[in-house]
């Protein structure tokens, strides 16, 4: 819309229609100011003036600008790394049953200091839970039952235990892999025997140390 | 058999009834003894474990004196209490019996559907039939039973001692030693026999435990005027019904005041003015069986030439094995057995019955 036609004056005809005259341009301006002035609130942030007056501006004596180190976490090596470096292999030369009993005398004080002193009076049901978040790294091993017949019956040291399967160490200096699904397990401390349904322990060793075992399912193979 | 479902949104599938009655087989035979190729001494070679023969003679009143020299030198059998199972693999007794085929054993009062069952056959097959658990603690190879193999309850191990692998002191002998001396110890009471002369051979494995030798029962019934169908013209399964009423000495009259039984003899009938009925029971052997068929026969050739014999032979319902070493299970009932109806004129039917968890018969 055209400003000169909102400020033109209001023909002399219509004045006594509309009932309002037109007043002469001074007049109209100051009445214009007044009646902003009035109306619109005024916020203290539009105050620029007295935003700039009485500020002291600092130039010297700045802080000096800490450069961020670009620290890099080590990211690790990936499994296809890991396998090439071939780190968890047994070499041949070293697989022989009686390198490893040391480690089983180790894991034999540990387990009895980890259940406060194995007595015969000790209750089965502490032990039984200490068991369940103790590595077997170094225990005897013996497969009690499975589906398949041929794996019932092998006994050795346990010198690795994966997700998935058992790695033991038999008297004849044989790396056995068991796999722990649909088999069951003994292990012998100081006259406990503990069984270990091997379908229910399918965890990692240091993922099972936080691992809450719910009752679900059967124990059925 | 199948049945249309209408299942949800108009999907329609099959689904099996799983309600139908247990089937049952019947091998029905016909022949002379006189042809070369008749199959009765084959037949009654196979079927190695047998509990019970019974006898029904047309036309005589008491037994004729052979028959009964012949029904009191039956072999004799041994009942062992609680033998542990690895004795059967003990080295002496290995050599002097199991591998000149001589022994024959079973294990008593087991049931097969329920607990553990083993046979040793004269071939030198030790058969073990084991429940799930006891299968997966005892670690030797076996196979799952022929008969319900979805669920997989029952586990069948076969294990011939005559084998070369089999040998003491071999892998596989020294895994099953173990196995069923310390991971499964199974003890259970055995009945045992022998071929005749081969007596001396068990006397080591009895004498260190508590055994007792026993003979088998014989019982003898005379009847008179006993209905009995056209032998040549009656159906199978209706013939088989009459005799075993007869021998379980059942009426045949259906009177109206009897609720217990309503059968009846299959018209057309006769009547047989006196008939004699005999028992045996116990550890029967083949070899037994052929020489009371031999004996039968003699004796028919002596008698009138409208008279027959029948001759049914009952195979141990809770054994592991029926005809052949074939694997033999119990559904409801558990029968194997053959009857052999002989003739004057030297023809015989032969009637081989098997139940629900039985292959066909041979």
């Amino acid at each position: 819309m055209d400003e000169s036609v909102v400020q033109a004056r209001i023909p002399q005809a219509l004045v006594s229609v509309l009932g309002v005259e037109s007043k002469p341009t001074l007049k109209a301006e100051a009445f214009t100011e007044a009646f902003l002035k009035n109306g619109l609130q005024r916020t203290p942030k539009c105050d620029l003036k007295s935003m700039l007056s009485h500020k002291a501006v600092v130039l010297d004596f700045t802080r000096p600008k800490k450069e961020k180190k670009n620290c890099k976490k080590a990211k690790g090596l990936n499994a296809h790394q890991k396998r090439a470096m071939k780190v968890f292999e047994i070499k041949p030369e070293h697989q022989r049953y009686e390198l490893f009993l040391p480690l089983h005398q180790l894991w034999r004080q540990y387990i009895v200091d980890l259940c406060g002193g194995l007595k015969p009076t000790s209750n089965p049901n502490v032990v039984q839970q200490k068991l369940l978040k103790a590595d077997f790294h170094g225990a005897v091993i013996t497969v009690v039952r499975s589906k398949c017949p041929s794996y019932v019956g092998t006994t050795g040291i346990l010198v690795q235990e994966f997700k998935h399967v058992f790695k033991i160490i038999t008297k004849q200096d044989k790396i056995k892999v068991i796999p722990k699904r649909n088999s069951v397990f003994a292990i012998e401390i100081n006259g406990f025997i503990s069984h270990i349904y091997g379908n229910k322990f399918e965890h990692r060793a240091s993922e099972r140390s936080a691992k809450k075992f719910k009752v679900r399912g059967t124990i059925d193979l | 058999m199948k049945v249309w479902t209408g299942g949800k949104q108009g999907k329609q599938r099959w689904r099996r009834r799983s309600n139908t009655t247990p089937r049952s087989l019947l091998v029905c035979e016909r022949s002379s003894f006189c042809d070369e190729n008749n199959r009765v001494s084959s037949q009654v070679e196979q079927l190695h474990f047998n509990y019970k023969v019974s006898v029904l003679l047309s036309d005589c009143s008491s037994a004729p004196s052979h028959l009964e020299s012949l029904l009191t030198s039956f072999s004799h059998f041994y009942l062992v209490r609680n033998l542990p199972l690895h004795e059967l693999l003990d080295k002496q007794f290995l050599e002097t019996a199991v591998y000149q085929g001589n022994v024959y054993g079973l294990s008593y009062r087991t049931r097969l559907d329920e607990d553990n069952c083993v046979a040793l056959m004269p071939n030198g097959h030790l058969v073990l039939s084991l429940d799930k658990d006891s299968f997966q603690v005892l670690g030797f190879e076996g196979k799952t039973s022929t008969f319900n193999y979805k669920t997989k309850n029952r586990y069948v191990v076969t294990v011939d001692l005559t084998d070369g692998s089999m040998a003491p002191g071999r892998q596989a002998y020294l895994r099953l030693l173990t196995g069923l001396t310390s991971r499964l110890p199974l003890q259970m009471d055995f009945l045992l026999s022998h071929h005749p002369g081969g007596g001396a051979s068990l006397q080591a494995l009895l004498s260190r435990y508590i055994w007792s030798e026993h003979k088998p029962e014989v019982g003898t019934c005379s009847l008179t005027h006993l209905p009995c169908p056209d032998l040549q013209s009656c159906d199978p399964h209706g013939l088989l019904e009459w005799l075993g009423a007869v021998d379980a000495n059942i009426s045949r009259d259906n009177s109206s005041s009897s609720f217990l039984s309503s059968l009846v003899c299959p018209e057309p009938k006769r009547t047989v003015s006196r008939a004699l009925r005999i028992s045996i029971c116990g550890l029967l052997l083949p070899h037994d069986v052929q020489r009371l068929i031999q004996e039968l026969r003699c004796y028919l050739g002596q008698c009138q030439p409208e008279s027959w014999v029948s001759l049914t032979v009952h195979g141990f319902v809770d054994s592991p094995v029926s005809w052949g070493g074939k694997e033999h299970g119990v559904l409801r009932g558990g029968e194997n057995f053959y009857t052999l109806f002989i003739f004057h004129d030297h023809t015989y039917h032969l009637h081989l019955a098997a139940g629900a968890q039985d292959t066909c018969p041979p």
